[in-house]
């Protein structure tokens, strides 16, 4: 549709900025550099707190018991999956499923596998026992028709094996009947089987396997407890540490503090970096922006000669810089989110941090969030150039830029 | 038209207050044609300044179509100047982001609902004869056609008074004369201009001729013969005064 006019602002803002690239280019970068380390933060955290809370709802336990010395290593094998095989008195397990609050308790028999075909690196082996397992069987009911039977192994989303085929661990062969579905937490690197076969395939490993594997038949590992409707996780918890002496417990809530203890020294470096951007980006945008409206004095009193009003001026000024930040941030943003999308596995790997992909709807708030910012320091950063500019005569302006 | 009366603008200057335009009375009837001529340093343009309400005034009044702009908002002037004043200063003063049919069209964002169009803006550039040059942009115009598309972007919103600051100050004597001739004319058509130039020559010109001397404004009494070159199509006689 043409109007009378034929040529509107936003014609006369772009081709100001189309124009001079050299100073579209600056900004464009800086504000991308603010939204892309702003959006990472954002995302890491909204990845990590996702995925917990995917990860966590699926073990489905309310507490997590383990050996006194290995509580690190039995929320490490939680969060990451990194292998860990450690034991305790599987007297303890039968104290514990007895004790009051205590709804369901489940133990479990974490090995360290050593490498196999499908793997890059070793994964957790966890075996379960059929009879009291709420972990798995809540898998096992969402998906009718797989049952976890002799020798048969379900694999996390991050070991390469398909369906229907073989696993081979300490010379043992598995056959694979599932695969869980992703939580960005340690379950995606480690593959559940029932405590009958881990004690026959420790009990082949001196034959079969590079090394030999030991499986005392009275300990476990861990115990996964659900508590009773209404009862507190952290009384329970307390409970079974008096009545089982030499364990420790690890409550939902505590897993999420420590992943939130894990994410604070990256969060703080990279809240901290945004800071630090954007302390720096004010200034200097505001230099820059203040150098290029000095540039353009003679050109602005020229348009207030014409019949420009103060506002008009300040709307151009104010309508290329958000320009400028819009469109750097939803490039900065953008780049950002193809970058940590590829680079997914790998974050999660050297962060040591439960993390996914977060959802469609927090990455809208992340990404709204890490627009917002670069948009009020380009804000900020034009007032110095707009009082100048307002302040300015501009008659004498145009008459001292004459030769 | 416009109406001068007793306007003096004093700047500070180093230890002393300098009076560039002291008690300067001026008129401006509607469809004249009026000069002020003066060295470098006389005021000249700083009384252009104030009269198109670009400097406010120490003391006196300045009056446009019977508004004493000194009582005029800011905004309020801003709309006087884009509606009623087209400016040709002594640069080109055009946007350098911007091709020349868009530097026409600029003033129009500035008047909604004044008569600029873009075929409007073709046909004054073809009047200025730059019709091959619409899309150039200004760093490869000549000074010459940069100063006729700064002239067509002065009418594009049809004003009733075109002001000009030493419009032909750095253009060569056969361009100067084009300009002026585009001038003449424009008056011949009615519009009202002011302009301030150093070059005596073009006196002859102006239906009225004002001298600027040191801040002081006195009215030259005709007629202005040309010296050297008397331009091709220059009309003689003045319409009268209002």
């Amino acid at each position: 549709m043409s109007s009378r006019h034929e040529f509107h602002f936003p014609g006369l803002v772009f081709r100001n900025l189309v124009n001079r690239p050299y100073r579209t280019i600056v900004f464009v970068f800086s504000f991308a550099l603010i939204a892309a380390t702003l959006f990472s933060s954002q995302y890491l955290m909204s990845g990590a707190r996702e995925s917990l809370d995917e990860g966590v709802s699926r073990l489905g336990a309310d507490i997590l018991v383990v050996p006194e010395d290995y509580a690190a290593a039995g929320q490490s094998v939680m969060m990451t999956g990194e292998p860990n095989t450690f034991f305790f008195e599987d007297s303890g397990y039968r104290k514990i499923s007895g004790l009051p609050g205590v709804a369901r308790a489940s133990p479990q028999i974490y090995i360290a596998t050593l490498f196999a075909s499908c793997c890059a690196a070793p994964v957790q082996m966890v075996a379960i026992d059929p009879e009291t397992d709420f972990t798995v069987s809540v898998w096992l009911k969402e998906n009718p028709g797989v049952t976890l039977g002799k020798n048969d192994i379900i694999i996390g989303s991050g070991v390469i094996q398909d369906t229907g085929r073989d696993l081979q661990f300490y010379g043992h062969t598995f056959h694979v009947v599932g695969q869980l579905a992703r939580t960005g937490m340690g379950v995606d690197n480690s593959v559940f089987v029932r405590f009958e076969d881990a004690y026959v395939m420790a009990g082949e490993s001196r034959q079969k396997a590079a090394s030999a594997l030991v499986i005392p038949r009275d300990r476990v590992s861990v115990v996964l407890v659900k508590t009773d409707p209404g009862r507190s996780a952290v009384s329970v918890a307390d409970e079974i540490r008096r009545a089982v002496p030499g364990t420790r417990t690890i409550v939902r809530e505590g897993l999420l503090d420590a992943v939130s203890g894990q994410l604070e020294a990256l969060t703080r470096l990279l809240y901290g970096s945004t800071v630090a951007i954007a302390v720096v980006s004010v200034p200097l945008l505001g230099v820059i922006s203040a150098m290029v409206t000095h540039e353009r004095r003679r050109e602005i009193s020229l348009l207030r000669a014409i019949g420009a009003k103060k506002s008009f001026v300040a709307r151009i000024v104010l309508a290329e810089t958000l320009s400028l930040a819009v469109t750097g941030s939803l490039a900065g943003i953008g780049s950002a989110a193809v970058i940590l999308a590829g680079f997914q596995d790998f974050i999660r790997i050297s962060l040591e941090i439960p993390f996914t992909t977060p959802s469609a709807a927090a990455m809208i708030a992340d990404g709204g969030i890490a627009l917002l910012l670069p948009v009020a320091i380009g804000g900020i950063s034009t007032l110095y150039p707009l009082l100048l500019v307002t302040r300015s005569e501009p008659y004498e302006t145009i008459r001292r830029g004459e030769p | 038209m416009i109406e001068v009366l007793g306007v003096t603008k004093s700047f500070r200057g180093p230890g002393r207050e300098v009076r560039a335009v002291d008690d300067a009375s001026l008129h401006v009837g509607k469809g004249e044609f009026v000069l002020i001529l003066g060295r470098s340093g006389s005021g000249k343009s700083t009384l252009l300044g104030l009269i198109a309400g670009l400097v406010r005034p120490t003391s006196g009044s300045v009056r446009i179509k019977g508004n004493d702009i000194g009582l005029l908002s800011d905004n309020s002037l801003a709309e006087l100047r884009a509606r009623e004043i087209g400016f040709v200063f002594q640069f080109s003063g055009l946007l350098p982001t911007l091709p020349a049919l868009e530097n026409v069209l600029v003033p129009t964002l500035l008047c909604r609902g004044g008569p600029g169009t873009r075929s409007r803006a073709r046909e004054i550039l073809a009047r200025v004869g730059l019709t091959e040059r619409e899309d150039a942009y200004p760093a490869t115009l000549s000074s010459g056609e940069m100063k006729r598309v700064a002239i067509a972007r002065a009418l594009i919103n049809g004003p009733s008074l075109l002001i000009a600051d030493e419009p032909t100050g750095d253009l060569d004597v056969d361009t100067e004369y084009e300009i002026m001739d585009l001038f003449r004319q424009l008056n011949l058509e009615g519009m009202t201009i002011v302009m301030v130039t150093h070059n005596p020559d073009l006196a002859c010109f102006a239906t009225r001729l004002y001298v600027m001397d040191r801040g002081k404004l006195g009215l030259e009494p005709g007629p202005f013969p040309a010296k050297d070159r008397e331009p091709g199509n220059a009309a003689a006689g003045a319409p009268d005064d209002e």
